[in-house]
């Protein structure tokens, strides 16, 4: 050891070492180091579970693929496919009436609660938790599978109606003009993320300005449209965006309850997409289906991000 | 200084557990089959197997115990049991199929066999049974055939069963009607008017199980509905079935379709054995014999259940002995030796079958069959004495497998028939453009 010590060549390299360690320790102190190690499991998560399998989703979107072979390049095949097939027409037609009318239905409702719940009562704690419930378990299965008992033509539904003097045997599920209702009441019942947001967004509002409004005279109602509203467009528009985008994504609900029927009424894109991927087995098409899906939600969001600035106040209070 | 430090070493431990938590589930991604070396550290023991099966509860737990039986009698195999539903089963193989994952001992359906074989993802099981590892001597040499594709063997049958038309015997007595075998098509229609006269009892008519009996009914006209990557026959006789539906439709006795959009598909919930009137309940369903006992086990009380062949103008045609379920070795099996000598035990064992008890279908072996058959409950037994007695003598051999493609046929027909239920298109309509769409997705 010694001899190896007094070895000079040896001894420049020790030195080598020591500056590689402080080097080493340098960088390890950084700043920002801690911060890249700390997020490094969500980097590596993130390449592994979304950034390739996106990019495997987009090389499939232009083959010829049915999963139990290999793909085979098929150029634009696919999207020119979609022209001709007419439930990809009809699940469009489904999904946009299902998105714009489950969406501004819901937000009305958060909002209507939200407003409700913002009075400081000994049980407003347990109301709001109460009434956000549904947020947290309305997209599980076994809801689904309850709402599908509650509304068929001897549930709990037709009951109730029953007990109140109306004879009614109607199928909701069976029939095509309410089936698709059934699954838009099932998503507008989980109102509770938006109308925590919306309540968060409403205490914010200075009680001042509604005082200045008072002394001036103005009622209840036009003191909501006049100072509320407005404060809370922009929570608005928010929710808006986040509800529209997973509106366009709905999945458990129409794949668990109706499977599209009857007469692909309720056939959803996302459960026509899964069905052309994994149960017809043509999964380059399910793969181009999801691509176009992604480009009309960016657009909506484009377009909503457009109007922006002709409803949404972005001044302060 | 030395905060910073801890915390950069707490991130790094956290991301490498995070990591290798990732990593257990890649072990079994897409690497494994190219590199050896990967798969032998692929986090399980080297002889671990994986059998995958879709099936009930009772089908699950009664396999479960029969693989804990096999791995007390051979220390040192290790299998572990994955069970799905029916739907699911095949997504989820396909996805293993693509990754290269698929378990060792999967369960096969006939109509799925061509499409594995046509990938190559199975095993050729022809040298096992020329080196005696697997025996077939005691099966029938017909049902062993059925798991052979281009005269190699791929797939061992463990269960025949056949169609069965299973119905109240009750209601068929409140209303009646003199109910036999081997009906034809005229005999069925009077007797579902009768019941649905007297009794107000509607029919399903194989409502979203439809394609066996639409094969059942061309096997009549000699033709074959998926045969060589094209449908059999001509447009015209893919209207009958279609007609069926449009005459109940019209004649009122068949049972609304909104029935089964509202329940889930079970055959507890099937409207023979479940309903609040007549009005949404059916006197009969179309089924295989294997899923009878179920369906006398989800019966009401006083709600008597038996069996009948389907109807048809030629029931000696039309009929066939069905091979309900198959094993199969995958090639990516690690230890395919081993993965045979379990089919060859879960098909030739006594002991194995006694626990299984015929659920998936009347074992193949003939001995294991009458060993089996004395201990079987009385709907089992009436099962087997009927695919015996009336179906064997009295069918023809069964359909090649579907080609690829089928699938997307089959939801068409799910579709058009849908549509027809629902009074949007005519008979005629429906099996025409079934026969002619369905013939454009066989092509492609």
């Amino acid at each position: 050891m010694s001899a190896r010590r007094a070895n000079p060549h040896f001894r420049a390299e020790l030195k080598k070492e020591g500056k590689k360690m402080n080097q080493i320790r340098r960088f390890a102190n950084q700043k920002h180091t801690a911060g890249y190690v700390f997020t490094l499991p969500f980097i590596i998560g993130f390449f592994m579970f979304m950034v390739v399998p996106m990019g495997m989703s987009l090389y499939y979107s232009f083959c010829d693929y049915d999963i139990l072979s290999p793909p085979v390049f098929s150029g634009l095949d696919n999207f020119r496919h979609m022209l001709t097939d007419d439930t990809f027409f009809q699940t469009l037609k489904v999904t946009f009436f299902f998105a714009f009318v489950s969406v501004p239905l819901k937000l009305l409702f958060a909002l209507l609660v939200a407003l409700l719940l913002l009075k400081n009562t000994r049980l407003s704690g347990f109301y709001r938790a109460a009434y956000y419930l549904p947020s947290i378990i309305g997209g599980s299965v076994a809801v689904s599978v309850l709402w599908k008992r509650m509304f068929s033509s001897d549930g709990v539904i037709n009951s109730l109606l029953q007990m109140v003097g109306i004879n009614c045997t109607v199928s909701w599920l069976g029939n095509t003009e309410t089936a698709i209702w059934v699954l838009i009441l099932l998503v507008v019942w989980q109102f509770g993320s938006s109308m925590l947001i919306f309540l968060s967004a409403l205490k914010q509002v200075p009680a001042s300005l509604y005082e200045a409004a008072k002394v001036d005279g103005a009622g209840p109602i036009y003191r909501f449209f006049k100072i509320t509203l407005p404060l809370l467009t922009p929570t608005i528009f928010f929710n808006l965006v986040m509800q529209m985008i997973s509106g366009f994504l709905a999945f458990t609900q129409c794949y668990i309850i109706t499977e599209g029927r009857p007469l692909n009424s309720t056939l959803l894109y996302t459960v026509y997409m899964y069905q052309q991927s994994f149960e017809f087995y043509n999964t380059g098409y399910g793969a181009a289906l999801a691509w176009v899906m992604l480009a009309i939600i960016g657009l909506i969001t484009l377009v909503l991000f457009a109007t922006k600035k002709f409803w949404v106040y972005e001044g302060g209070f | 200084m030395m905060k910073r430090t801890t915390a950069l070493l707490v991130a790094a431990a956290m991301t490498t557990a995070s990591l290798t938590g990732c990593g257990g589930n890649a072990g079994n991604g897409g690497d494994e089959s190219t590199n050896p070396e990967v798969k032998s550290s692929g986090g399980s023991s080297s002889d671990e197997m994986v059998f995958a099966w879709w099936g009930n509860q009772t089908r699950n737990e009664r396999t479960q115990q029969v693989i804990d039986l096999y791995m007390e009698e051979n220390p040192g195999v290790s299998i572990d049991g994955q069970p799905s539903q029916f739907a699911d089963y095949w997504n989820k193989l396909a996805t293993a199929a693509a990754g290269n994952a698929l378990p060792d001992v999967i369960q096969m359906d006939y109509k799925y066999l061509d499409q594995y074989v046509e990938n190559g993802l199975l095993l050729d099981l022809t040298p096992y049974v020329d080196n005696g590892i697997l025996d077939v001597s005691d099966c029938n040499q017909d049902v062993i055939d059925s798991g052979k594709v281009d005269g190699q063997f791929y797939a061992v049958c463990i269960g025949i069963s056949s169609p069965a038309l299973v119905y109240s015997k009750t209601v068929a007595e409140q209303a009646g009607v003199e109910i036999k075998n081997n009906m034809n098509i005229e005999e069925f229609l009077d007797t579902c008017r009768k019941i649905y006269e007297t009794t107000g009892y509607k029919t399903n008519i194989a409502y979203t199980d439809n394609e066996p009996f639409m094969e059942y009914l061309l096997r009549a006209k000699d033709v074959t509905l998926f045969e060589d990557g094209k449908m059999g026959g001509e447009a015209a006789d893919y209207v009958e079935y279609f007609e069926l539906y449009e005459t109940g439709l019209k004649e009122e006795w068949l049972i609304d379709p909104a029935v089964f959009v509202e329940r889930t598909k079970t055959t507890e919930l099937n409207p023979l054995v479940y309903g609040t009137s007549p009005e949404n309940m059916s006197w009969c369903t179309f089924h295989l014999t294997n899923q009878y006992s179920v369906l006398v086990g989800s019966a009401a009380e006083g709600n008597e259940l038996g069996m009948l062949t389907w109807p048809s103008d030629n029931v000696k045609k039309s009929n066939y002995l069905k091979p309900s379920q198959f094993l199969a070795v995958s090639k990516d099996a690690k230890n395919p030796e081993e993965a045979v000598k379990f089919v060859n035990w879960f098909n030739n064992s006594v002991e194995c079958n006694n626990i299984l008890l015929a659920e998936r279908g009347i074992p193949v072996s003939k001995s294991v069959s009458e060993a089996v058959s004395e201990k079987l409950p009385e709907p089992d037994q009436e099962a087997i004495a009927f695919v015996n007695e009336i179906v064997s003598p009295n069918s023809s051999k069964v359909n090649p497998p579907a080609d690829a493609g089928a699938s997307g046929v089959i939801d068409l027909l799910n579709q058009l028939e849908e549509q027809v239920c629902y009074g949007q298109i005519t008979a005629q309509e429906a099996g025409t453009r079934l026969f002619e769409e369905g013939n454009q997705m066989m092509a492609k």
